[in-house]
């Protein structure tokens, strides 16, 4: 759960229509490429993941499996609650053997299925949540501060006003660090939209237009948070 | 693998000695069979129609078999071939429906998904050279969508407006490729089965005369009490049919 903690912000948000993941990337080094935090599990499915990479990638691989395997026998996208509680079993797991570690990562899992569209938070403990918003990872709870005031009128919002305000709230998460493209990897899936990672470039021209209007975040939060700055390189 | 004299291969297992069972697993021939299964999409859903007889051999052993099941909410699966497979089928769909039951998520298996379920398992089963000696009929509607499809014991699946199976294929497809249409009303697309059904009447030694309609639409599946058509066999060609009959026919 710490590792989670320390790990760099995920934010996720959710309409009828569309889910949008985002995240920070932090580099180790000025010299390093930033850490693959956003994985495509199906056209349907995708996660983001704050805490230990590897354990990330380890589960990502797990889900990618999951998907295929049942795509294979019955010709349709596996629906998200049933992946969620797979990979909670999993974690689950874990915490039981004496000889097993948990899995030191924290799953955000959007996907969109025939009952519609999902977020889910899967934690190293095994257990799982729905949301309509959530953020996890370090300076994390700014974000949900602005979450929070915000999340009752998500359930109408297009992909792009979601994907709009998911950069407001990593904004919260950098206090006071420059929002620019290359800080951050947006993705979004809905009706009729595959799950894929938003185009840089598109990104920067939203968050120039965010300050262009004017659109300050006037929200005034004193973000009590977590003062671990520093990462080990394992966590992103 | 050990291969016996006849050709045939017997899969290996575990302990290489104890496979004197082996053989005896593959099915060799059917022996109680079901004769053509029909299925029809109509405006409202789905209509299947099949005999109620099993054949054992040339004999009509038995008259009062159901080939027709529901499966789960939203399919009928109707089937012909060897009714103890069948049997065997039911039994592996109960546990998958089972199993989506106990998610109880809100998501269920809809048609397409048994469809694809019982190409696997068709498929793999002739993979083994130990098939499942069924032609599957799987019809079904969810969230409006009409989902009518065919699986056959060598994997082979497909799906279209309208199916049959066994003799079927040759007697009732040529009328079903003509009459069919998008919109048929319920009573309409009776009719069209009824016509096939009394073809194969005359025309397959191993159908009887006792019939039953299977619906399935997005409220729910129906299966109707079996009933029997009318037939006439007084048309001349019949009488002195040695003196009438032209030709092989």
């Amino acid at each position: 759960m710490e590792a989670v903690k320390q790990g760099s912000a995920a934010i996720g948000l959710r309409s009828t229509s569309h889910v949008v993941l985002a995240t920070v990337n932090k580099t180790s080094s000025e010299l390093s490429s930033h850490q693959k935090k956003v994985f495509k599990i199906d056209d349907h499915i995708g996660v983001a993941i704050a805490g230990l990479t590897a354990d990330g990638r380890v589960l990502s691989r797990y889900m990618r499996n999951e998907c295929i395997n049942h795509s294979f026998v019955y010709e349709n996208p596996l629906p998200v609650g049933r992946l969620v509680v797979r990979l909670a079993d999993k974690a689950q797991v874990c915490t039981q053997r004496s000889w097993k570690r948990p899995y030191g990562v924290g799953l955000l899992v959007s996907g969109m299925d025939e009952l519609g569209a999902h977020l889910y938070y899967n934690c190293p403990s095994g257990n799982y949540f729905e949301y309509q918003a959530f953020a996890i990872g370090s300076r994390s709870q700014a974000a949900k501060t602005y979450l929070e005031r915000r999340f009752e009128s998500y359930d109408k919002y297009s992909g792009e006003e979601l994907i709009k305000d998911a950069l407001f709230a990593i904004k919260e998460t950098l206090q006071g660090e420059v929002l620019t493209s290359k800080v951050c990897t947006v993705a979004i899936v809905g009706v009729g939209e595959p799950f894929h990672i938003v185009d840089q470039k598109k990104i920067q021209e939203m968050i120039d237009a965010m300050e262009v209007t004017g659109e300050a975040v006037a929200e005034d939060e004193q973000g009590d948070d977590y003062s671990t700055r520093g990462a080990t390189s394992m966590e992103s | 693998m050990v291969t016996a004299m006849d050709g045939s291969s017997m899969s290996s297992s575990a302990d290489g000695l104890v496979n004197l069972e082996m053989d005896s697993q593959r099915t060799l021939y059917p022996y109680v069979t079901g004769s053509s299964v029909l299925g029809i999409k109509y405006k409202d859903g789905i209509l299947l129609a099949s005999d109620t007889g099993g054949s054992y051999g040339s004999t009509l052993r038995f008259k009062g078999i159901e080939r027709i099941k529901v499966i789960g909410k939203h399919s009928l699966l109707g089937a012909s071939g060897e009714i103890s497979d069948f049997q065997e089928i039911l039994k592996y769909l109960d546990e998958l429906i089972l199993y989506d039951n106990m998610w109880d998520d809100g998501n269920s298996l809809g048609p397409k998904e048994v469809h694809n379920y019982l190409t696997r398992v068709m498929y793999n089963r002739r993979n083994k050279f130990d098939p499942l000696w069924n032609s599957l009929v799987l019809a079904g509607v969810k969230n409006g969508k009409k989902h009518l499809g065919v699986v056959t014991m060598l994997g082979v699946h497909y799906e279209d407006n309208h199916v049959s199976t066994g003799f079927g294929n040759h007697l009732a497809v040529p009328i079903l490729r003509k009459e069919w249409r998008e919109d048929l009303t319920f009573e309409e697309a009776v009719k069209i089965l009824e016509k096939c059904l009394t073809v194969l009447l005359y025309r397959d030694r191993s159908s009887i005369n006792k019939f039953q309609i299977a619906k399935i639409t997005e409220e729910g599946a129906t299966i109707y009490p079996p009933y029997s058509l009318k037939t006439f066999w007084e048309f001349a060609a019949f009488k002195e049919p040695s003196k009438n009959a032209q030709g092989s026919w």
